[in-house]
């Protein structure tokens, strides 16, 4: 089984079961977020997760479950970053099964990738659909910046995402990065070899 | 617990359209306010989606869902009005900020074309259960293990809301504060999170097994336990959708 690598979607009972799960842990973490009144979003923590324990094409489906959630709950805006999503479950996954997840400091780079991944997606959507803003103060005054000093639309656009997105991936990443750290090895274990029984 | 999908019962006529024609009605609408950059058809197509919800009886309930998208309207009429490239007639002065018409008039274009996207979806959320959609989903060959996924997501939320309740008491109550300066409620972070995370991660075995007991990964064929509700005509709904599609992107290329 294990030979079947990372890219292989095993949609096991267990994976089945997490996927909810972690889309409530994003949820999770956006209410704190509020409760708190932090500058932050931090509303991918789950996704991260579960593509630390379950391998990047269920991080991807873990991504466009929870845009489509939001979208049918707080704000339709979400359907319209799912690709973004997916991007961040992708990477994530990716990264941490070739071994990123070592250490804290190569949880930061794996935030940096990412975070730089997700603005390379948002940018062509926030181009199409709304003209380049992203709706974030600080993104959008570093929009208005950028075009001040000559910049063509695309590039000021990109500013206005990584100054949102990178931060805030790279938190994410790191916070993922703890949490999967302090889970007990049997928890991690039943996603490493799903369905592989042992016969003595 | 409180739900959080934003559907309540008003038995109004919208409830009798099939859940997959709302779904494809809510695309429609979306893709014809961008294929056509018009500011009059992009309000032709909001008045439909208004009414939609008007007959519907849900219009106040689309205030909050607009209200969330509030400063992305805000940020794209400043950035619009004062950096759009075809800007030359300035309207209004604020000092030395000059916002000028064809900026605001384009960000006018996009702000309507939010809202559609917002009222298109609202007719969809707003008088859908969220059950009944998937069940026509799976009814159209969606496998039930996404169908669980969705479902149990909406079910898993207000219990690990009300899990995450208790543990902000716990740890107020030893002490911890939530409020005050940054550096304060940064430290609050990690003691609300942790427990919350690590207790729900601990439920996927248990919830893994339950599934497992009751057969969910057997290969036979599933049944409904809840009888089929009777929708009003949902071909003929689907097929008007379609050919209004046909004909807007016809009508684009030709025209």
């Amino acid at each position: 089984m294990k030979s079947k690598g990372i890219w292989s979607l095993n949609f096991s009972t267990i994976v089945i079961a997490l996927i909810p799960i972690a889309v409530a842990i994003n949820y999770l973490g956006k209410v704190i977020i509020e409760t708190l009144k932090l500058p932050l979003w931090l509303d991918s923590i789950g996704t991260v997760i579960s593509s630390m324990l379950a391998g990047p094409l269920i991080g991807a489906f873990t991504g466009l479950i929870n845009n489509i959630i939001y979208g049918f709950t707080l704000s339709p805006i979400s359907f319209v970053y799912a690709i973004t999503s997916v991007v961040i479950g992708l990477g994530v996954g990716v990264m941490a099964h070739k071994g990123w997840i070592a250490s804290i400091s190569k949880a930061i780079v794996i935030g940096l990738v990412v975070g730089l991944l997700a603005a390379i997606v948002s940018t062509p959507l926030n181009i199409m659909f709304w003209e380049g803003t992203t709706g974030n103060v600080w993104g959008d005054a570093f929009y208005l910046y950028l075009e001040s000093i000559g910049m063509p639309q695309w590039v000021a656009s990109f500013g206005d995402s990584v100054v949102v997105d990178v931060p805030d991936k790279v938190i994410t990443v790191v916070i993922g990065y703890l949490i999967y750290q302090s889970l007990p090895k049997n928890l991690i274990r039943l996603f490493n070899n799903n369905n592989e029984i042992e016969k003595l | 617990m409180e739900p959080i999908h934003s559907y309540t019962d008003k038995k109004s006529y919208i409830d009798q359209i099939d859940p997959i024609s709302k779904l494809l009605f809510a695309f429609v609408s979306i893709f014809i306010t961008y294929l056509f950059s018009s500011i009059p058809i992009t309000c032709f197509v909001l008045l439909i989606s208004i009414v939609l919800l008007m007959v519907g009886r849900v219009l106040r309930k689309i205030v909050p869902l607009l209200a969330i998208s509030f400063t992305l309207l805000l940020s794209i009429i400043i950035v619009q009005g004062l950096t759009h490239p075809t800007n030359e007639m300035p309207l209004l002065t604020l000092g030395t900020i000059v916002f000028y018409q064809e900026g605001l008039t384009f960000a006018l274009l996009i702000t309507l074309r939010v809202f559609n996207m917002l009222a298109a979806f609202g007719v969809l959320i707003l008088t859908t259960k969220p059950d009944d959609l998937m069940e026509s989903l799976m009814k159209q060959g969606m496998s039930p293990k996404i169908s669980y996924v969705f479902l149990s997501v909406f079910q898993l939320i207000p219990q690990m809301r009300a899990t995450l309740g208790k543990i902000t008491d716990a740890q107020r109550s030893r002490g911890m504060e939530t409020e005050g300066s940054l550096m304060i409620r940064i430290k609050a972070f990690f003691p609300l999170l942790g427990p919350a995370v690590l207790s729900s991660l601990n439920m996927t075995k248990e919830r893994a097994i339950a599934l497992e007991v009751r057969g969910f990964s057997s290969k036979g064929k599933k049944t409904f336990i809840s009888e089929e509700k009777s929708y009003f005509y949902p071909k003929f709904v689907r097929c008007g959708l379609i050919i209004l599609l046909i004909a807007a992107i016809v009508w684009r290329i030709v025209g």
